[in-house]
């Protein structure tokens, strides 16, 4: 009973990163679509652990169920969701042109520090499939782009810009 | 890509992604040592790393509104529809105990309508009391000048202004000095999302070095610059909405110059004289737009 409570309450401390991936993985398709997915895993993970329809072993097995689950949500919420905007930098643009799929495991390895096994697991895949995933993703990703910020005007023009704050 | 009998693709990503054992690890090594063009795969890839974790990593460290910190733990609400719980009381309360007859309970219902109805109407009423009090008490005042777009301007330049108060006349200025000058760029790049250091000795200003430093919404950077005199100038950038316009701030003794470029906002901070400050914002405006003059 505490060890579930104690799992449920830990959760929490992880929503910081799970935030971050749930952003990540809708590519810009907004801020509130993002904490919308979030919610409704944690929510759906939290009411499964006290119904004891889930019953993880330790904090990593429920913040990785909670990753599975937010994956799941995703994938059916994110179908025909809007683009990236313009300001969004170029590496968002190369997320959202991805396959779900790939998207989903690159951002998992990369930006949330999953090894290949547990990627696997959170996105239902066998290791080697999510391995391919993974390869397509980042070979489709490219270099082409990665510049955060590209010039976008002379140097003549920059000195227009500027404002004397005092 | 040209991996060698031994070492394969999914070697190289293994190797990016740590999932290699030591042993291993030094084989895929000495591959690329000999091969250039796979280590240039490797290179694209945690390039590719780091610009994730700079456009996300800011996310990690918001603080999550409360609604998610507690979701895990607040059920969900019920599905629309469920009946009250009051309704079943009645039936469960007492065992064995008659159940009221259905007239009753349509009563019950009937009261509890008016009761929500009836407090609907004053929650109502409250409100246009409030209403109608913050109405006059706010036409009763003069109007304020633009306060919301005072707020979210000066906080670039506010935030500049501390770091360079903070830093540019403390005796150790920088993290990283101008001699590691790849270290610095590619630091930068992966925590702030935005690597150049402009040559500013033009206008008579050597880079010191620079730092990582706390921004408004995400990690700075925070370039230090010196004259020959000892004046030092701060240039700062943190990663910004494209669009806002800048607006005023009051320094304390210093000069502030703010711009934008790129989709960041640079904020030059120093204690020379305007010309000179002008001259180096310039300058480094110029900069900060250029093409890189060198890839790392």
């Amino acid at each position: 009973m505490g060890r579930r409570s104690d799992i449920i309450a830990g959760l929490g401390g992880a929503t910081p990163a799970l935030r971050r991936y749930a952003r990540a993985l809708c590519a810009g398709a907004g801020q509130a679509v993002a904490d919308d997915l979030l919610q409704s895993a944690l929510q759906s993970v939290g009411a499964r652990i006290r119904s004891r329809d889930l019953r993880p072993a330790d904090l990593a097995e429920a913040r990785i169920e909670t990753y599975a689950t937010l994956v799941a949500f995703a994938e059916k919420k994110l179908a025909g969701a809007p683009g990236p905007a313009s300001r969004h930098p170029p590496i968002v643009h190369g997320l959202a042109s991805l396959g779900f799929d790939e998207r989903a495991v690159l951002l998992l390895v990369s930006l949330e520090g999953f090894g290949y096994d547990a990627a696997a697991r959170i996105v239902g895949a066998t290791r080697e499939a999510a391995l391919a995933r993974l390869m397509r993703a980042r070979a489709a990703l490219g270099a082409e782009g990665l510049r955060p910020v590209a010039p976008l005007e002379g140097g003549r023009r920059a000195a227009s810009h500027l404002r004397v704050v005092k | 890509m040209t991996p060698s009998a031994l070492i394969e693709e999914s070697d190289l990503h293994a190797l990016v992604d740590g999932e290699l054992d030591p042993e291993r690890r030094r084989k895929v090594e000495d591959h690329l040592l000999q091969h250039p063009e796979d280590a240039a795969l490797v290179e694209g890839w945690r390039r590719q790393n780091a610009a994730l974790r700079a456009a996300f990593e800011p996310v990690a460290l918001e603080t999550p509104p409360l609604s998610l910190r507690e979701a895990a733990a607040r059920p969900p609400a019920p599905p629309a529809g469920q009946g009250p719980i009051e309704t079943g009381a009645i039936h469960w309360g007492r065992p064995g105990a008659a159940p009221r007859p259905a007239r009753k309970l349509d009563d019950i219902r009937a009261s509890r309508r008016r009761q929500a109805l009836a407090s609907t109407l004053l929650t109502l009423v409250a409100g246009a009391t409030v209403a109608v009090a913050a109405l006059l008490f706010l036409a009763s005042r003069p109007p304020a000048q633009h306060p919301t777009l005072t707020i979210a301007a000066t906080s670039y330049a506010s935030r500049a202004g501390l770091t360079y108060a903070t830093y540019a006349l403390d005796g150790r200025p920088v993290e990283i000095d101008a001699a590691h000058g790849g270290e610095l760029l590619a630091w930068l790049q992966e925590r702030v999302g935005f690597a150049r250091t402009p040559d500013l000795t033009g206008v008579g200003l050597r880079l010191l070095g620079g730092r990582v430093a706390p921004g408004v919404a995400s990690p700075a950077a925070f370039l230090v610059y010196e004259r020959d005199d000892g004046a030092r100038v701060g240039l700062y950038f943190e990663r910004a909405d494209a669009g806002a316009a800048p607006s005023g701030q009051r320094g304390q003794g210093v000069s502030v110059i703010e711009w934008r470029a790129g989709g960041f906002a640079f904020v030059l901070v120093g204690v020379m004289a305007p010309d000179a400050m002008q001259a180096a914002a310039e300058a480094a405006a110029a900069a900060v737009v250029a093409v890189p003059p060198e890839a790392k």
